[in-house]
């Protein structure tokens, strides 16, 4: 049975590697959910990814990517009160769109279980900032669960449901990258019957209306529940101590008695960072709710230690409440927690082996004492390597496009003092990497042109562009735009219409067209016709490929005054690709004619303008000997990646790079890539 | 309790997740108790780096299985922590290189991606001499391969120079799983006869 059959109809006894989010995934099936939904965004996207591809094959399911996920939540919710659990994914700072609906959750309550999973992204590789939403739980009241592997995460998700409904609380299910990426063993549960799943919402006035006196009325509700959760959690099997081991009570060792508190991923980095120190002698206290915290097992843990070690990654959340309930009880001794382990960054299993080797004085394995010594030396001197966008991504043109209207050129040493570009959330976000530079700030979903507007109110001298993509439009640019012609801003809003939210792994928005087998898609949006409805006179859509073209447009409208709307539409080359592979497979005799470029040597006179301007990895340097022994160094475009999308050969300044046809038909029959020249 | 970890690192688009993938799929048919790692994916844009562990664990007794203190991994491997290092590109086998010890042996595809930075003439690529040597000074086992070419020549595509190098990985280490358990899962699905040929090829390679 294939892995992906396996995650919806695996049974008690099956097992499977899983990645941490589809664990998540077949923990809700587990639980026997009706419903899933999320605005997409990494590490958690696979979590509905898993579900929505196989929906067609799990009994009374509903599965949406939404639009956003203040709407993705109100909708789980909507579910929950129709009696249908429901699981709701997101990433970190999706909890801040989210966070009006998560603040009424308490008050209102569920009535079939909701769970909350989100991915959290220590360190940062894919968010803008490292927000720990667990904090959110001081005011929202949701309660917390941190799984420490795979197998906790389907297991906690699946428990989560029943938690939820008999507590009447959204749970929310914190999983850091760490997890929702680690890939490894599952042992699968029976899933529960789906036959019986079927929408049914109760009037419930009591619970779900919110005001005036009902407000405080829900408020006190809600503690009550929160109280009663506690004591729950006073004695579960979600949290468990492990007490002295054998022969050694912690007593008479000459040292004072120690005991780590510790939860999720960061959890198994402190086991697996005791047995490497070999340190045996303590108590360990495992937290699967990190929220609320019983203060009678927090009691119970610390009464015969003289030093606790609070091991967690971020600002100090468990610290934080395990400190006050400590203390409030008269513990006497000491609490340790971010004076040994850094706030900002992801906390590694390094860090955690250094941490507690030097809290301890333990000394770390002579291995890892040279590791840490020797790749210290080699990683100074090592090139820094970031992404960029794919070969053939219409961004790359559009970027290119739009800096060479601006007048800036790496290889002219021309800066773009007079422009401020507004940066946003999507893969054109990495724009703002070399070679390009082209974001002057970026923080969250449509802060660009709602940050930029502000700008050119203020600073007459510069220009403000404001860059934007299609999913992040659809996800909360509205409002702003309307904004933005309501009070007449002076922008040049750029719209980055690939019609998919690429990113994340290509979920469709409300402007794509087709799927990627080329069916169309009824009733979907014109980007153009909308932003023309909301007020915008001064809006052109323009294929960003054809470069002079769209850079000349851009050129024209800064000059104009007002606000200015211009669509760089050009489908998702990876998705045009797809498609193409999947048409020539299903009809061979309809292929196009191919064509590949290249760069003629001879021509070339290294102007950089592909090479460093247009920055596209397809071109590289290549060294050569001559026949008269001389070094000759040239550009060339690598066949093999070369995607064919003709922007460099748009942009050469001296036609050094030409089209060459070939022929239809394959050299050797049956081979991809080799073909007769015209 | 003993383990066997691998370090995979290269580039986003290279394969490298797909070669962790097949690598724990393996321990999952050989009966192996627990094979965890983490995929550090949230930064693998085109050309960016990306890595992926795999930790197979062997439980010496049945009673470490349910021993807290012994049946919990870290989905990261510790500096010095990994038998094999396998790289598909010369500048990130050194970025990775923190995971190698005296002994463990390395396995790195010689042939080069130039990084924006190098590009824009802010820094220098290293010579892949200095690449070998660097890693000599940490460790005895370094191998390294044309895995562009030798796919290229083979196959007509990059696509299968990962599943080569999985081929050199079973030729050169203490690997604990079985080569007909690759086999078989490499067979499986779409291309699966090239994946064989290629991982054949990577065993044979010398």
């Amino acid at each position: 049975m294939s892995r992906k059959n396996l995650l919806i109809n695996g049974k008690k006894g099956d097992k499977a590697i899983l990645l941490g989010n589809e664990a998540i995934a077949r923990g809700a099936i587990e639980a026997g959910i009706g419903y899933a939904s999320m605005y997409p965004g990494t590490p958690a996207s696979e979590i509905i990814i898993a579900l929505d591809k196989n929906k067609q094959y799990i009994e009374n399911f509903y599965s949406e990517f939404s639009l956003n996920e203040h709407v993705s939540l109100h909708g789980a919710i909507g579910a929950s009160w129709s009696g249908v659990r429901a699981l709701c994914a997101m990433k970190n700072v999706g909890l801040n769109v989210a966070s009006e609906p998560a603040h009424f959750l308490a008050y209102t309550g569920v009535k079939a279980g909701l769970v909350i999973a989100i991915g959290s992204d220590p360190g940062a590789p894919s968010s803008s900032n490292e927000q720990d939403d667990r904090w959110y739980s001081f005011h929202t009241g949701m309660p917390i669960m941190e799984p420490a592997d795979i197998q906790e995460a389907k297991d906690f998700t699946r428990d989560a449901f029943g938690i939820s409904e008999k507590f009447s609380f959204g749970i929310i299910l914190n999983a850091p990258a760490r997890l929702c990426h680690n890939a490894g063993t599952i042992h699968f549960d029976d899933p529960k019957d789906r036959a019986g799943i079927e929408g049914n919402f109760i009037k419930d006035p009591d619970n779900y209306l919110n005001l005036f006196n009902l407000v405080v009325k829900n408020h006190n509700k809600y503690i009550k529940r929160g109280n009663l959760l506690k004591e729950f959690l006073s004695n579960s099997p979600f949290n468990f101590a492990i007490t002295w081991p054998p022969q050694s009570s912690g007593k008479g060792m000459g040292r004072e008695r120690t005991g780590f508190i510790s939860a999720g991923v960061i959890y198994s980095h402190l086991i697996e960072s005791l047995n490497i120190l070999e340190e045996k002698d303590n108590k360990i206290l495992k937290l699967g709710f990190t929220y609320p915290i019983s203060e009678e097992l927090i009691g119970d843990f610390v009464k015969d230690l003289d030093r606790v070690v609070i091991v967690e990654e971020g600002e100090g959340f468990l610290e934080f409440q395990i400190k006050k309930i400590a203390y409030e009880i008269g513990f006497k001794g000491k609490i340790h927690g971010k004076d040994i382990f850094k706030m900002a960054g992801e906390l590694t299993l390094d860090d955690v082996i250094t941490g507690l080797s030097e809290f301890l004085c333990k000394s770390t394995p002579e291995y890892f004492d040279i590791s840490v010594r020797k790749s210290a030396e080699v990683e100074e001197a090592l090139p820094q390597r970031s992404g960029t966008f794919c070969i053939g991504c219409p961004h790359r043109a559009t970027i290119y496009s739009v800096l060479k209207a601006i007048g800036f050129s790496h290889t002219d040493g021309k800066e773009r003092d007079n422009v401020v570009i507004a940066g946003d959330i999507g893969c054109y976000t990495l724009s703002l990497l070399p070679p390009y530079n082209a974001m002057d700030f970026l923080t969250c979903m449509n802060a660009g042109l709602g940050i930029g507007q502000a700008i050119s109110r203020f600073d007459k001298k510069k220009k403000v562009i404001a860059l934007v993509g299609d999913s992040t439009f659809f996800h909360s640019g509205i409002p702003v735009l309307l904004n933005a012609v309501q009070n007449n801003a002076d922008v040049l809003y750029i719209i980055l219409d690939n019609s998919w939210t690429a990113m994340t792994g290509h979920q469709r928005t409300p402007s794509t067209p087709k799927c990627v087998d080329g069916t169309s898609l009824q009733g979907s949006v014109n980007i153009k016709e909308l932003v023309k409805s909301l007020g915008v006179t001064n809006v052109k859509s323009l294929d960003p490929n054809s470069v002079k073209r769209f850079s000349s447009h851009v050129k024209s409208m800064l000059k104009e005054k007002g606000l200015k709307v211009l669509i760089a539409k050009r489908e998702c080359i990876l998705q045009e690709e797809r498609r193409k592979k999947i048409l020539k497979a299903e009809s061979p005799e309809k292929a196009e004619a191919v064509s590949l470029y290249e760069i003629q040597k001879e021509r070339c006179v290294k102007c950089n303008e592909c090479f460093l301007e247009l920055a596209c990895p397809a071109i590289s340097l290549k060294n050569e000997k001559t026949p008269g022994g001389e070094n000759l160094e040239y550009y060339y475009i690598d066949p093999a990646s070369c995607v064919k999308c003709g922007v460099c050969y748009e942009i050469c300044p001296n036609s050094a790079i030409r089209k060459v046809e070939y022929n239809l038909k394959p050299v050797h029959p049956g081979t991809e890539g080799e073909y007769e020249r015209v | 309790m003993k383990g066997f970890n691998i370090a995979i690192v290269g580039l986003g688009g290279q394969g490298i997740i797909t070669m962790g993938t097949v690598l724990k799929n393996a321990a999952l048919d050989s009966d192996l108790k627990d094979v965890s790692g983490s995929e550090r994916r949230g930064g693998a844009q085109r050309e960016g780096y990306v890595e992926t562990f795999v930790k197979y664990i062997f439980y010496e007794k049945e009673s470490e299985l349910r021993d807290p203190r012994k049946n919990i991994h870290s989905p990261m491997i510790q500096s010095g922590g990994a038998d094999v290092l396998i790289s598909l590109e010369p500048l990130e086998t050194l970025r990775g290189a923190h995971y190698i010890n005296k002994n463990s042996t390395v396995i790195f595809n010689k042939i080069p991606h130039i990084p924006i930075s190098v590009r824009m003439g802010q820094a220098c690529y290293p010579d892949i001499s200095d690449i070998r040597s660097r890693l000599k000074n940490i460790c005895g086992r370094v191998f390294e391969y044309d895995f562009d070419g030798l796919s290229l020549s083979n196959f007509n595509s990059l696509m299968q120079r990962n599943i080569i190098a999985l081929g050199v990985l079973f030729s050169k280490t203490d690997i604990p799983i079985d080569k007909p358990i690759i086999e078989g899962i490499l067979s499986k699905g779409k291309g699966g006869k090239e994946n064989l040929e290629a991982f054949h090829l990577g065993l044979e390679v010398s």
